[in-house]
């Protein structure tokens, strides 16, 4: 068997996609996709869902239009033993909604006491210095999960659904090369 | 609550340490239980994904992290059957001679109650047994003499060749890596494909996992694994003088008692001394074979100090494996570094992925917008790192106790508290000095520091051996000292951790523990 035989040789049963829920049925879809066609939110509120995008693209280019959002969404929406997110590793305790709800309201507070304005209502400009301040835990009367551990959840999201999928790693020019692919590229 | 037909052993944990006693206990005939919390994981379930590849670890944490450097233990514990060891780096470095009598030659730490040379056959055995891939020879520069590996080294790449200019202008000594991976085709299994992909599984079986050697092996000659099964506690007779098999819950939550002759408690090292302080009786009032009072105590870390280099040229940083291409022992001497104390085990040469806590996007955490993207294009190329595992020397602040809350079966979640001090500061500091040394010697365009909060890798202690109930928890083979058939296997049992990456001296110590219980069944089990 050669090598290219042997990296696929047991494929995968359909492990690969996140589950998203549209019309009341269950669907397969790339956080990408699930945003482009508009998939409801589970969890997520609306302005908790623009806060995340707007974080997430100020942390990694291009996270908003990756699935950010659908991807957090869904991820909060399932049983923590079947989570995915970073979050996971980094010994945060479920149920990681907690988290995501403090750290997003912590950043808006934050926010608004600086500019009078929610986060994704600054400009990138500012969105840059708001963040350069956030993660070395310099944003006087922060109140939440610290701000450097925050950055570090959300940069490292923003980084998987960016780079951490086989579309990103083909559009850096990686190859992927799997044993076993994740279905629907993800 | 249903109580189980009697068997002759009972395993808590189908990892690498459970899977070895499983194997020798089940292949001498005896009928053999393991109790495993997590999935039941095939080969099918390991997706080539880093997403995917965080199913294999903890949900959840029953564990609460306190003290000056938090163990952060979610990244490198397993979950489920095949344990920690469906998802290392199969780095499969040895301890060294000097790790046995630090006490003995330093006045410091702790002694191990064996020599080198009681562990050393049971190294050449788990060789034979689940495949390592090095040359024996050339590590015998620092390390007595053994078998020769059953398999050549492994492929190197670009990313770990350019390391050795530097390596040799420091005056470091290289040898190929010993790692639990198969060169050529091993026992059936095919040889690997470099993708870099170990760290969330093999489903090829060219890396050494239990689900393709030691649990295999035990499945074959008869051994049952029940999944999603918890345990809780270990039982003991009145008299307090054995036990008598394990409470747990099963895949459906309902408690269940499964009676054994031997228990072994092969799970991870925080979560067994969380069972036996569970355990406690009139007769053990202060948890399971705790007259020391040592249970717990003793935990300790690993650290790693790691350097970046960024070269012009592509390094194929994609090709390799998650384990080294290259490893020394250059500065394994305790005193090695002036001001510091400690063994210090250095690797070089790894294929990279791009996210996770591994990946290059964390090779600047600092990072963010269109510099971090700027970065990505760069780094994709020509990044490469090196790694110096530190030792922590065993102090008995750092420890396991029972917290006030509890878990969904009612169990006391625990607390690690864990601080490192001012030697395993210092050698942290040390390594990062000497790579930023070793990096220049490359010629790379540019080199730094991965610094950042000092990191806790891999976990030791809280059962440690000794010579006696009175400075330990168990033997020299994890056996109690209090109670002769309640076994611990695992780090959890080593007094002191060395530098060296622990799963090679998991699976001998387990193998050395498994042999002897099953020679001495009757005086152990009767």
């Amino acid at each position: 068997m050669n090598p290219i035989q042997r990296r696929a040789f047991v494929k995968g049963a359909g492990l690969g996609a996140l589950a998203f829920t549209v019309g009341g049925a269950q669907v397969l879809l790339t956080p990408a996709q699930a945003r482009a066609e508009g998939v409801p939110l589970r969890t997520l509120k609306p302005d908790e869902a623009e806060a995340i995008e707007a974080i997430g693209e100020a942390l990694v280019p291009d996270a908003r239009k990756a699935g950010i959002a659908n991807f957090i969404d869904q991820q909060i929406s399932i049983p923590a033993e079947q989570a995915l997110l970073e979050a996971r590793i980094l010994n945060v305790k479920p149920p990681y909604a907690n988290f995501y709800r403090a750290a997003i309201g912590a950043i808006n507070r934050a926010s608004e006491a600086r500019a009078n304005k929610r986060f994704a209502e600054l400009d990138a400009e500012h969105q840059h210095e708001f963040i350069d301040q956030m993660r070395q835990n310099k944003i006087d009367g922060w109140q939440g999960p610290p701000g450097g551990f925050v950055y570090f959840v959300m940069r490292s999201d923003a980084v998987d659904v960016v780079y951490g999928t086989m579309a990103g790693y083909e559009q850096l020019g990686i190859p992927y090369m799997p044993h076993i692919a994740p279905t629907q590229r993800w | 609550m249903a109580t189980h037909e009697k068997v002759d052993v009972v395993i808590v944990g189908a990892g690498a340490s459970g899977s070895t006693y499983a194997a020798v206990l089940a292949k001498a005939g005896k009928k053999v239980v393991l109790l495993e919390s997590g999935p039941d994981w095939q080969l099918s379930d390991l997706i080539s994904s880093d997403f995917w590849g965080r199913r294999l670890k903890p949900a959840g944490a029953p564990f609460q992290l306190e003290g000056k450097n938090p163990y952060g233990y979610a990244y490198q514990a397993g979950w489920g059957v095949g344990g920690a060891a469906l998802h290392y780096f199969a780095n499969f470095p040895r301890l060294l001679p000097n790790d046995f009598k630090i006490k003995s030659e330093h006045g410091r730490a702790l002694d191990w109650p064996i020599s080198y040379e009681d562990v050393s056959p049971y190294y050449d055995k788990v060789a034979d047994d689940v495949g390592v891939s090095g040359d024996a020879k050339a590590e015998e520069i620092w390390r007595p003499p053994g078998k020769p590996y059953p398999m050549p080294p492994m492929k190197t790449f670009k990313n770990g060749q350019v390391w050795l200019k530097g390596f040799e202008a420091a005056g470091i000594r290289m040898v190929p890596a010993a790692v639990g991976m198969n060169s050529t085709e091993y026992k059936g299994r095919p040889a690997c494909l470099y993708d870099g992909w170990c760290h969330v599984g093999c489903p090829i079986g060219a890396l050494a996992n239990p689900l393709v050697t030691y649990l295999a092996e035990a499945k074959k000659a008869g051994a049952e694994v029940r999944a999603r099964s918890t345990v809780t506690r270990v039982l003991t007779n009145p008299q307090g003088n054995k036990v008598t098999g394990v409470e747990y819950y099963d895949d459906r939550k309902e408690k269940q008692v499964q009676e054994a002759s031997v228990v072994v408690l092969a799970a991870w090292s925080g979560q067994n001394p969380r069972i036996m302080l569970n355990s406690a009786t009139d007769k053990h009032p202060k948890g399971l074979a705790n007259g020391s009072g040592l249970l717990g105590k003793y935990m300790m870390a690993h650290f790693a100090s790691g350097t970046w280099a960024m070269f012009d040229d592509d390094v194929e940083n994609h090709m390799g494996t998650t384990g080294a291409q290259y490893m020394s022992y250059e500065r394994y001497g305790k005193t090695d570094h002036k001001g510091a104390f400690g063994s210090t085990f250095i690797v070089a040469g790894t294929g990279q992925k791009t996210s996770d806590l591994g990946g290059f996007a964390n090779a600047r955490p600092d990072l963010f917008g269109s510099p971090l993207a700027e970065f990505m294009k760069r780094a994709k190329r020509g990044l490469t790192r090196i790694g110096a595992f530190g030792e922590e020397m065993p102090n008995i602040e750092n420890r396991i106790e029972l917290a006030g809350d509890k878990d969904e079966f009612g169990m006391p979640l625990a607390k690690i508290i864990h601080s490192f001090d001012q030697d395993a500061v210092a050698l942290w500091n040390a390594n990062f000095e000497e790579g930023l040394q070793i990096a220049k010697g490359t010629g790379a365009k540019e080199v730094w520091s991965a610094r950042g909060n000092q990191p806790t890798i891999h976990l030791f202690g809280g059962t440690i051996m000794g010579t006696g109930a009175d400075n330990s928890v168990v033997d020299s083979h994890g056996q109690t000292h209090e109670i002769a058939n309640l076994y611990v296997a695992g780090p959890g049992i080593f007094p002191t951790e060395g530098a060296s990456n622990p799963t090679y001296t998991i699976f001998a110590l387990s193998l050395r523990g498994a042999e002897h219980l099953a020679k001495n069944w009757s005086a152990v089990a009767g």
